[in-house]
């Protein structure tokens, strides 16, 4: 995150992006949990009030969308990171020193 | 259907035929500005041509060889995949006008005209030469980079495109000699030889799991424009070539769900955005070769409907990091961040194909992949069912978020550079206007499908999809966000993951290499064990025969030779003269 009040200053940034600055401010970071969590806990509420129907029957489950979206985003990140990253992660120029951005 | 207008005249001309002789004649145009006029002239040709069929049917036979080419099968399968192909190019020839490489605006055409010709082949002859000239004519765009990488990367790439098409060839070859048949149909049948020759042929292009590893080592090193072209081509004619071959081969149903779940994973940790795509593509086509799997009506509609939106939205994103390529030099996520301070319409343009791959309400992902989900429950495949669900939140873990998070947003690194070329932002525009407008107006992709009837009776739009499709997406994100504040999401960091291509770039090359010492170390002891017994032999030989040997010891050896010639002499006119 970059100082919003140096960030006024930087000429260099673009008239159209000026408006948008405080997508940067540190407050975003935090608030965005609040956001998405209230969101995701309204719309798993939905599904006391009415019934989804599925195709699967499991899915008719209260809030199933939800936590599996939640469940399946934290496996992908934990696997990624403790699978692939810990025994197939190797240094960058592992292939004969290439590089994509040469 | 669109109602076709119709010219007589060019009803045997497949849109391929403008494509490809326009890349022939822009390679001896040296002039910029009527190459790139011609660039985005040929994809209009061929929309004229797509629109002038009358009636589906098979047209442009050409009678060669005692074999019949059929070069322009126009029914409803093609003409959802040509007309994408269509729009692909004409996008692409827009993102690249600012690109003065005439050997890619040369091949980009032959290209994107050889993906045509492949999708309007009619028989298996056809299809092999198209499909050979995709892999010779799309290396270019990989070694255009004009580095070591990119060229190892293409060479590796052609030599498993062209090991492909050689399996498409052998495998029609017998198919027609055992059958007679050079039919490119649903006749095609993994139980026979030929028939499993010609799916492996597919499944290489199509990226099946340990197959895959090409696309992931050559798009990301291919050129700005090139990684964009390349994106729209030859994954989705392969899997054209499985729903027009092979509907309904079940094996392609785990086939698909294996494609969607793996790339996930590895895209998670992966540093560089446009091998995160790479991996993203993989993952899509999964959800393509699912539907074409499970093989009926809605089925083969997700899967049609999937590749078109696909195409798009998948360019969409390619030409974001594209831009961002261009004016930083670098799509490494540990490099980048802040950048919607300086490229806010790049940015903009990538969270609208980020919101379509991750299938939002109101974008083009939305209406299509739900087509694919509701005919895999409804045929009771609940486990990939399942699977395939995951992989909905795992798409948007690295195409909704990662690439336009760790771009635009995340940390900025002070990067203050141009927005992206006019050219670059009107194709981005377009592209981006069309996963709005076939998110919105889904009709009109609905009524183009294979099976129209049966699309337009599925509704996308009803209230327990949004409500399930936002619940999956908005706990999705509540993940992201909580991961990253509690510091349990994997920093990005310079590295490389291997693959499955370790096989061949490591342990293969490996292997060779020590078969290849050995070989030679093995001649050599060969050549050792001659020479010594020919040493030994002839200093025998010598001791025995020479003017000094044990036999000359008595009579000298000129003598013993004038007697020895004497009797071959006699001998021969005996047998001479014998009756």
């Amino acid at each position: 995150m970059s100082d919003p009040s140096k960030d006024k200053s930087d000429e260099l940034i673009h008239p159209v992006a000026r408006p948008f600055l405080w997508l940067d401010a540190p407050w975003l970071k935090s608030a965005m949990i609040w956001v998405f969590g209230l969101l995701a806990l309204a719309f798993a509420g939905v599904d006391f009030f009415h019934h989804r129907h599925e195709y699967v029957p499991f899915a008719e489950t209260y809030g199933f969308y939800a936590w599996w979206g939640f469940a399946s985003f934290v496996a992908a990140v934990m696997i990624g990171w403790f699978g692939i990253r810990k025994f197939l992660g190797r240094e960058e120029n592992y292939w004969d020193k290439e590089s994509h951005d040469d | 259907m669109i109602e076709a207008f119709h010219i007589e005249a060019l009803a045997h001309i497949s849109p391929a035929w403008p494509v490809i002789i326009g890349g022939l004649i822009a390679a001896i145009i040296p002039n910029f500005t009527l190459r790139k006029a011609l660039a985005l002239a040929v994809p209009v040709m061929a929309l004229v041509l797509w629109f002038n069929p009358a009636a589906p049917g098979t047209y442009g036979i050409i009678e060669f060889g005692g074999f019949t080419l059929e070069t322009f099968r126009y029914d409803p399968l093609s003409r959802i995949w040509g007309l994408v192909f269509i729009i692909a190019a004409f996008i692409n020839a827009i993102y690249g006008l600012h690109e003065k490489d005439r050997l890619a605006d040369t091949m980009g055409m032959i290209y994107a005209g050889a993906g045509l010709g492949a999708v309007f082949a009619g028989d298996l002859l056809t299809l092999f030469f198209f499909w050979e000239l995709t892999a010779i004519s799309s290396v270019f765009l990989i070694w255009g980079s004009r580095n070591n990488a990119a060229y190892k990367a293409g060479l590796r790439y052609l030599a498993i495109h062209i090991l492909s098409g050689v399996l498409l060839l052998a495998g029609a070859v017998i198919r027609a000699s055992e059958t007679g048949s050079w039919a490119f149909d649903e006749t095609l049948s993994i139980e026979t030889t030929g028939g499993f020759l010609i799916f492996l042929a597919f499944g290489i292009k199509c990226a099946f799991p340990l197959l895959h590893n090409w696309l992931q080592d050559a798009y990301p090193k291919a050129t700005i424009t090139g990684a964009v072209v390349l994106s729209a081509f030859t994954t989705k004619l392969a899997v054209y070539a499985l729903a027009r071959g092979y509907a309904g081969t079940d094996i392609l149903i785990y086939i698909g769900a294996v494609m969607t779940a793996f790339p996930v994973f590895f895209a998670v940790v992966e540093n560089d955005l446009r091998k995160v795509l790479a991996y993203s593509l993989n993952n899509q086509l999964g959800f393509m070769v699912v539907g074409v799997g499970v093989g009926t009506e809605l089925a083969l509609n997700g899967a049609a409907a999937h590749a078109f939106v696909h195409i798009i939205y998948k360019a969409l994103l390619f030409m974001s990091m594209g831009a961002v390529l261009l004016r930083v030099g670098t799509v490494k996520a540990s490099e980048l961040g802040g950048l919607f301070k300086s490229m806010p319409a790049t940015a903009v343009f990538c969270l609208i194909g980020a919101a379509s791959i991750s299938a939002f309400p109101l974008f083009s992902g939305f209406v299509a992949k739900a087509l694919t989900l509701a005919a895999v429950a409804q045929e009771g495949h609940v486990i990939v069912w399942f699977v395939l669900i995951f992989a909905s939140a795992g798409v948007l873990e690295h195409s909704g978020i990662k690439i336009p998070y760790f771009a635009f947003f995340a940390h900025d690194r002070g990067l203050r550079v141009r927005e992206a070329p006019a050219n670059m932002l009107i194709a981005m525009f377009l592209a981006a206007a069309l996963c709005l407008w076939f998110g919105i107006f889904y009709g009109n992709l609905y009524e183009m499908l294979p099976f129209p009837e049966a699309a337009l009776y599925y509704e996308p739009y009803t209230f327990d999809h949004i409500v399930g499709q936002m619940q999956l997406l908005l706990g999705a994100m509540f993940a992201f966000t909580l991961l990253v504040r509690f510091g349990l999401y994997p920093e990005e960091k310079r590295s490389e993951n291997v693959d499955s291509d370790w096989v061949y770039r490591r342990f293969g090359d490996g292997a060779l290499r020590w078969i290849w010492a050995m070989m030679d170390r093995l001649t050599a002891a060969i050549g050792n064990v001659i020479n010594a017994v020919g040493r030994k032999l002839g200093g025998r030989m010598f001791q025995a025969f020479s003017p000094i040997g044990a036999l000359s010891r008595d009579i000298p050896s000129g003598l013993l030779a004038i007697w020895t010639s004497a009797l071959l002499a006699i001998v021969l006119l005996i047998a001479y003269l014998a009756p």
